[in-house]
Order: structure tokens, then sequence, then C-alpha cells
């Protein structure tokens, strides 16, 4: 059932401006109407802090087990200022960039240190490097194949040349010339590829070492030192998470879109019809005088959609919701929908031991993991779908992909029973859309297009299924033609001039051929159950196959528990995927038109917390 | 063994090697645009999980019939039958359509999911609209699947 809405008008003074906000968002009952041309004035920047802490101190944090249970915290407790937390982000802060700084500065020395290496055996002080009046010391690197002829040529022009280690750059080298021949020489060894270079640091080269090392050994410290801060700070993550939801839910006030005027401001918004009581109540605590005033949806305005079914079928709207929301004013489609999801997707699965697979795993998973929001209706449409499944499979005989007495027929022994099977299922299931249809136009008082469109149809589809069955065979033709010559005769109503309706007329009646197309298209049914039914069937078969010895017996059973976990989940998927899509294409089209948009009151929105109580309305439309 | 039984099992074989060559690839472009995506968007990797493996059932439908052929020829049991050369190349014909059909449609399909990945990257709440989109190309592959089932199953005496 889609919910009527309402479109409340609100105004307080200035100065309550806050406090009812706050109570607007608590109650949970109000989706505000941005006026035109108004521009988003809230702030994300304390969002964004928070953030950015919290990612800073993720790589510290002690890992969450997957059923770890979350924070809790009052919705008063989610809208109160939080002051502690600016100090706990400026430590976080000033922690990493101690830790980046650290980082940098050693990665800066151990380049130095690289650098430095090759010199090492240097026994001089870098200062004396330059030489004397008569004799020149020259430092350099020189490839380290060509070190000896370095040498040699050194000699041979009346100078010397000491070969230290080598290095990335080269080996390092010190040549001592005598001055007045300097020059020449020089100018060989450059040829050579001797490139003159200082060794880094002033000094004897081993004592700028031990500097170098004394230093990154402080800075690993600083490094380790921030990170043991990090971890310790990593404990509070959980202030930190209710910070980042107190300042999202703050900004998500300052985001509410008041027009304003001297002394008061100005709220527009939709409300559930059925709960304005709710909103006048939460608004009587948070301001002595107020004005609010409720008003249906006038022409050309469309509400947001709230539908509100029965505890079964509201899980099944999130399948509706992924395709389109419905639209005010439109049928809802759940109540139809959701009971044909729920056998067709038994069918696929089929599977009485999958079923309870299913049934168990996902009962554990609904107590122990408590799943919110659409999580939590997928996890309910596969937790009741289960039963459809356990219910499927003992019809059709199939416990873990092995067939055993079967109700009905097996469908690995009868694929052409289990096809026509499928096949008057689709018909149901495509009939039951028609109704939709049908009610819809009969509401609206179009008797006779109900007739035209959808009995002539349904006449015309079941005749010829009927033409299968000798028995019904007569019965059959005259449904079958009645339908058909509606379709003729009506189809082409709307056109203008005897030539169109009689084109019109044809053109209906090619419509079979997607009727055809839709029918076949739940043949889907039968091949996915076959699929899960037969890949069961192989992992019994391999399992059995190596059977004999124990070794084997422990293999067999690990490959029943591989094997059969991964048939179900990829029928899961599938049965997931082509179930929708019998609803979305082959069901919907037939009636359902969508384009609504979800209602999104200005609430509490946790991205980390629980709510526990003082919202009476969270998480939930 | 029978030439018939040859056929028969090289017919099983393109069922199985066919179209896990294209659900393969199908899944591989599709786990190529759902890396990229996941690198930016880590939150999303659920839904692209579901388009990445949209592909893969084709390579199921093909071991499914070539089990199927198995079971029919006796293979399984370790008595195969003897089949004459025109149940062979029967068996042969009854693969053909999944083996071909199988192949080309995993690859149109993870082309079409590399596109619904791109999508919901870009739009996260259509994911389930790119799914169906992506489903859509599967119907054939699923239909060929059904013929090849009911030839196996009931079309061919042995």
């Amino acid at each position: 059932m889609i919910v009527p809405m309402k479109k409340a008008t609100l105004i307080v003074f200035r100065e309550d401006r806050d406090a009812v906000t706050k109570a607007l968002q608590r109650c949970g009952e109000m989706m505000p109407i941005p006026p035109e041309n108004y521009a988003k004035a809230g702030e994300a920047g304390e969002t964004l802090r928070a953030e950015q802490a919290l990612k800073a101190l993720r790589p510290y944090q002690a890992k969450k087990g997957f059923l770890a249970p979350r924070q809790e915290a009052t919705a008063s407790q989610l809208q109160a200022p939080n002051e502690g937390a600016g100090e706990l982000m400026a430590q976080i802060e000033g922690t990493a960039a101690r830790m980046e700084e650290a980082a940098a500065r050693k990665g800066e020395l151990k380049n130095r240190m690289e650098e430095l290496r090759p010199w090492l055996p240097m026994d001089i002080p870098a200062e004396a490097l330059g030489g004397t009046r008569l004799t020149g010391v020259y430092s350099g690197y020189i490839d380290p194949q060509k070190g000896d002829l370095l040498w040699k040529t050194a000699e041979s022009q009346g100078g010397a040349a000491v070969l230290l280690d080598t290095g990335p750059q080269g080996t390092a080298a010190l040549v001592y010339t005598y001055r007045p021949q300097e020059e020449a020489l020089l100018q060989e060894l450059s040829a050579m590829g001797f490139s003159q270079a200082a060794p880094p640091g002033t000094g004897l080269p081993k004592d700028v070492m031990a500097r170098y090392e004394a230093e990154f050994a402080q800075a690993e410290k600083d490094e380790e030192k921030a990170r043991e801060e990090m971890s310790r700070l990593a404990q509070k993550r959980e202030e930190l998470e209710l910070y980042f939801d107190q300042s999202e839910a703050a900004n998500e006030r300052a985001e509410t879109p008041y027009g304003e005027t001297v002394h008061t401001v100005y709220l527009e918004g939709w409300v559930r019809a059925d709960r304005t009581e709710r909103l006048k109540k939460a608004l009587d605590k948070a301001a002595d005088c107020y004005y609010l005033d409720f008003a249906d949806p006038a022409e050309g305005e469309n509400p947001p959609t709230v539908t509100k079914n029965n505890r079964f079928v509201t899980p099944f709207e999130t399948i509706t919701d992924m395709f389109s929301r419905p639209q005010n004013g439109e049928l809802d489609p759940n109540p139809v929908m959701a009971p044909w999801y729920w056998i067709i997707f038994g069918l696929m699965m089929g599977d009485a031991g999958y079923g309870l697979m299913m049934l168990i795993g996902l009962w554990a998973f609904k107590k122990l993991k408590k799943p919110r929001g659409d999580m939590a209706k997928l996890v309910n449409v596969l937790f009741f779908s289960s039963f459809t499944t356990i219910f499927w499979g003992i019809v059709f005989g199939s416990y873990f992909g092995a067939t055993w007495h079967p109700l009905l027929f097996a469908p690995l022994d009868n694929p052409m029973g289990m096809l026509i099977f499928c096949m008057i299922i689709g018909v149901l299931h495509i009939f039951s859309g028609m109704a939709m249809k049908m009610a819809a136009q009969i509401k609206a008082g179009h008797f006779l297009d109900a007739v035209f469109d959808e009995v002539s149809w349904m006449m015309l589809i079941a005749g010829l299924g009927l033409l299968f069955l000798p028995q019904t065979r007569t019965v059959g033709a005259v449904l079958a033609i009645l339908g058909a010559a509606i379709v003729l005769l009506t189809a082409g109503r709307a056109k203008k001039g005897v030539f169109g309706k009689i084109i019109g007329g044809f053109g209906g009646l090619y419509g079979i051929t997607s009727y055809l197309s839709d029918i076949l298209s739940y043949s889907r049914i039968l091949a996915l159950s076959l699929a899960s039914g037969v890949v069961g069937m192989v992992m019994n078969l391999l399992a059995g196959m190596v059977q004999g010895s124990v070794i084997g017996f422990v293999l067999s059973l690990l490959i029943y528990a591989v094997g059969h976990v991964f048939n179900l989940a990829m029928g899961l998927l599938s049965a997931y995927v082509h179930d929708s899509r019998l609803q979305y294409i082959e069901f919907f089209n037939k009636f359902y038109e969508g384009g609504g948009y979800a209602f999104r009151p200005l609430q509490i929105n946790p991205r980390f917390v629980d709510v526990v109580s003082g919202g009476e309305n969270q998480g939930g439309n | 063994m029978t030439l018939g039984l040859i056929l028969a099992i090289i017919g099983a074989a393109l069922a199985a090697i066919l179209p896990g060559i294209g659900s393969a690839y199908g899944v591989q472009i599709g786990g190529q645009a759902a890396a990229g995506v996941t690198s930016e968007k880590p939150e999303l990797f659920g839904k692209l999980l579901v388009l990445q493996a949209l592909p893969g059932t084709q390579g199921i439908y093909g071991f499914l019939i070539a089990v199927l052929v198995m079971v029919r020829t006796g293979m399984l049991t370790g008595a195969p039958a003897a089949l004459t050369t025109q149940q062979g190349w029967a068996f042969f014909a009854a693969c053909m359509p999944i083996a071909i059909v199988g192949l080309l449609s995993a690859i149109s399909q993870g082309k079409a999911a590399v596109a619904a990945i791109h999508m919901t990257a870009k739009q996260p709440d259509s994911s389930a609209k790119g799914i169906t989109m992506t489903a859509l190309v599967e119907t054939y592959a699923i239909l060929a699947l059904l013929v090849s089932v009911l030839f196996v199953f009931i079309g061919i005496p042995v």
C-alpha cells in the first residue's frame, strides 16, 4: 500500500530554529523541500577532518571481528556537541605529521649514507681535499673497470691515485697531482670518465657516517614513538566515530533548507499523512509557539513514495525499489510481487538441502550480525525464500542434488513436465500482472479498456494452453478464437479511420509474439533448477569416486562441503538475478510504471553508531 | 569403443570447452573493470562482484550438458553404451547449441557487464538496473541450454 503524503508548512521564531531542527531530526518524520534556487549552507569541514583522522588511525586499530557489535548511542548523544573530539583529532593529526616527518628524514639519511659509503676508507678529512701549494688532491668517481687505468695514468704523469670503494655512482677515487703538471693529467683523466665530486659532509667520512647513523636511529625511534602513540590513539577510535556521526548530523541540520524573514524561519516538507501527530508532538516539546499546517499535495506536485506493507511483504520492497519506486497514485505492486518472487525463487533453487543450509545460515547471520536497512531487507528476502526452497525441494524430491521420493516428479527425470510446469507458473504470473492493470483501469473508470486489452489476451492465452489437453480442446478453441476476435476488433479503436482501425487490430494481434516470448522466458526456471541439481549431483559423484579409504573418506567430506557451498552460492546469485528479471521484465511490463522517489526525512543517519533510543523512527520509513 | 561414442565425447567436450572459454573471457573483462572501480570505491565491491559473476553461468551450462551426455551414454557408470555413428552425431549436434551460443553470449555478456560496472561506478544506486541489463543477454544462453537439454534428455533414443 502506498501511504498518502501531506505537505507540511512550518513557521517558527528564529531563536527556536536550532531546537526545532533538532526535534525534527530526532523524530525523523519530515522530508524538507528545498525552495527553488536554494544553495546548500552547510559546511562539511569537520566531518571531513574526522574522516581523515579515522583514515590515519585505520592501520593501527585492532582488527574488528565481522560479527563485532557496533557502538551504540542515544539520539540526544548524537545531537550533542562534542568538545573532546577536537583535541583528539589534533593529537592524531600531530602524531601523523610527526610520523611522516620522521619517515621523510629516514629516507633522506638513507640516501646520504648510500652516497657516503664508497668514501669510508678515505683517511683524510674532507676539508683537506684541494691540496697544498705544490700538490693537488682531487676526489671523484670513475667507472669501476677503468680503476687500474686511472691509477696507472696518474702514476705515469707524476701523480698518484688511491681507489676507494665502489658505490652506485662508480668507484670513488682520490687523485694526487704535482701542481705544475696537473693540467694535462686532469684533462686526460676526465677524458677517461673521471668526474670530480666531493664526498658528502665535512670531516672524516667515518665520523660523518657515525653521525648519520645516530641521526637515523633517532628518526627511527621518533617514528616508533609516533606509531605507539597512534596505536594508543586508535583505542579511542569509537570516540572519533561518534564524533563523525555527530558532526554529520549537525551538517544535516545546518543544511535544512529554511526560508528566512527577520524574525521567523519557514520550512516546507513532506510528512506521512498517518504520522502528522508525531510531528506535532515533537514540535510541542521543542518550541512554545509555532505555526504548522498540513495540506494535500497540489496538482503537479510530486510527493515522495512510502510503501507500507505487512511483515512478509516489506523486505521484498527492496526488489521493486531497485527497479523503480512506485509513484504516488499508482497501485503498490509489492503485495502481488512478493509472493511470486518468493515462490519463483524457491523453484529456481529447488533443493531441500540447500534450502536448509540457507535457513540455518541466514538465521544465524540475522541473529549475530543484525543487518540494517536495505541489507536487512535483502537478507530477509533470502531468509523467507529458504522456506519455498525447502518446499519445492521436497515436492521435486531433491536433497543436495540427490533425488529421493519426489512428491510430484523429479525435474531430471521429466524435464518436459517441469518445462510445462514452469510455463504454467509463468502464465499465472503474467495473468496476475494483467489483473493489476485491470484493477488500475477499473479504478480509473475504464472498464471496457480492461476487457479489450487484458481479458481478451487472457482468454486467448488460456485458450491456446487448453488446446494441448484433449478433454478441453473445444473449450480452448472457443476461448482462443473469442479472445483473438476481441483483440482484432478493438486493438485499433484509438486509431482514426477504418483503415487505421484494421491495421491497429492486426498490429494488436501481432502482440502475441511478445506474450509468447514472455511465457517462454519462464523456461529459465527449469534451466536454473536443472543447473543446481546437476552440479550438486556431480559433486556427490566426485565425492563418491574418492571414497574407499580413510583418507578418501575425509577427502570426500571436503568435496561435499566445498562443492555444495559453491553450488549454493552460484545458485543464490542466479536465482536472485533471474527471479528479479522475471519480475522486472515479464511481470512489471504488464502494468507497472514506477518513477517515484524515496522518502528521505531529516533524521540522524549514523555511519558507525547504532541509535538505541530517543529516535522514534530511525532507520526506516 | 564405437565411433558413435567418440563423437558423443567430442560433443560433450566442446560443450564444456567453448562456453568455459567464453565465460572465462567474460568474467575476466568484468573483473578488470571491477578492479579499476574498486581501487577508487572499495565500498562497491559487493555490487561489482555480482556483475562480474554474471557471465560465468554459461560455463556452468556447458558443463551441465557435458555431464548430461555422460549420464545418458553411461560413461559415468563405467559401462558406456555402444552408440551407433548416427546416435553419436545426434549427441554431437545436441551439444552444439550451448557450445556455440554459450561461447559467444558469455563474451557479449561480459561486455554488457563492463558497461554496467562503469554505470555502477558513477551511480551505485543503479546497480540493479545494470544487473538486469546484463542478465538480458543470458536469455539466449538459457534458450540454447534448454534446447540442448531437451535433445540430450528426450530427443535421442539410446
